[in-house]
């Protein structure tokens, strides 16, 4: 279970619109108890992809390294990855997959025709073959 | 001794550390003798065939490892090692 508080749901939704029609990245940081994971900073990163952003998505390491000494330095986690899906589902594809690593819990924000249309979370397995849905609750407005 | 910072998902396997320290002169020797108190820990980052997992990453300070000399790269007593994931993704041609 993976809870996504205001601020950086607006934050998630805001830049997936604002990147339309390219494929936005970023990462989520936030705690993890008992109950869950609850994602309390968003932090929007570049999307490095050199071939279409229409499609695509690349992390640089380098910015989730600093992702990390970030969430170190709040005293908070580094606990998931979100990127978009322009005109497409939420679904993980193959290739989010053959590209994903199992630490992470990954949202995925499908919009349609500019606007944000719904999202699901995934957690994939370290042999990059299958990924779990996982239970995603965000504020609905 | 030089220190590895431990992802967040990866302290459950290193006794809910953020960091270890371990000796060696190389980073292969650091992690390996990081990994061998912490098998759970080495298991998220090797394959069974010990080489590391394709999304994962080891930076010496702020230098990416493959652009140094690998498992090889000389490390000091004051040098961080941090692991860090490949993670990228698309749909494009997937669905008609
Ligand atoms: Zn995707």
């Amino acid at each position: 279970m993976i809870e996504i508080e205001l601020q950086p749901w607006q934050q998630m939704t805001a830049h997936a619109e604002a990147t339309y029609p390219n494929e936005c990245c970023g990462a989520m940081l936030g705690s993890t108890d008992e109950n869950g994971k609850t994602v309390t900073v968003a932090l929007a990163l570049d999307n490095a992809s050199t071939g279409s952003q229409r499609a695509r998505y690349e992390l640089r390491p380098e910015d989730l390294l600093k992702a990390d000494r970030e969430a170190r330095s709040r005293k908070l986690e580094l606990i998931g990855i979100y990127h978009s899906h322009p005109d497409c589902d939420a679904y993980f594809s193959e290739t989010d997959l053959k590209n994903s690593c199992p630490w992470y819990s990954f949202v995925v924000l499908s919009v349609q025709r500019g606007r944000f249309d719904h999202a699901n979370c995934w957690l994939p397995d370290a042999e990059q073959t299958h990924a779990e849905k996982e239970e995603l609750s965000w504020p609905k407005s | 001794m030089a220190k590895i910072l431990i992802p967040t998902p990866l302290r459950q396997y290193a006794d809910k550390k953020d960091s270890l320290e371990a000796p060696g002169s190389t980073v292969g020797e650091v992690l390996a003798a990081a990994t061998a108190q912490h098998p759970d820990l080495r298991k998220q980052i090797y394959t069974e065939e010990g080489k590391l997992r394709s999304f994962v990453n080891v930076y010496l300070n702020d230098e990416d490892i493959r652009y140094l000399d690998k498992d090889k790269t000389a490390v000091g007593a004051n040098d961080t090692l941090s692991i860090v994931p490949s993670i990228a993704g698309g749909w494009a041609g997937e669905r008609a």
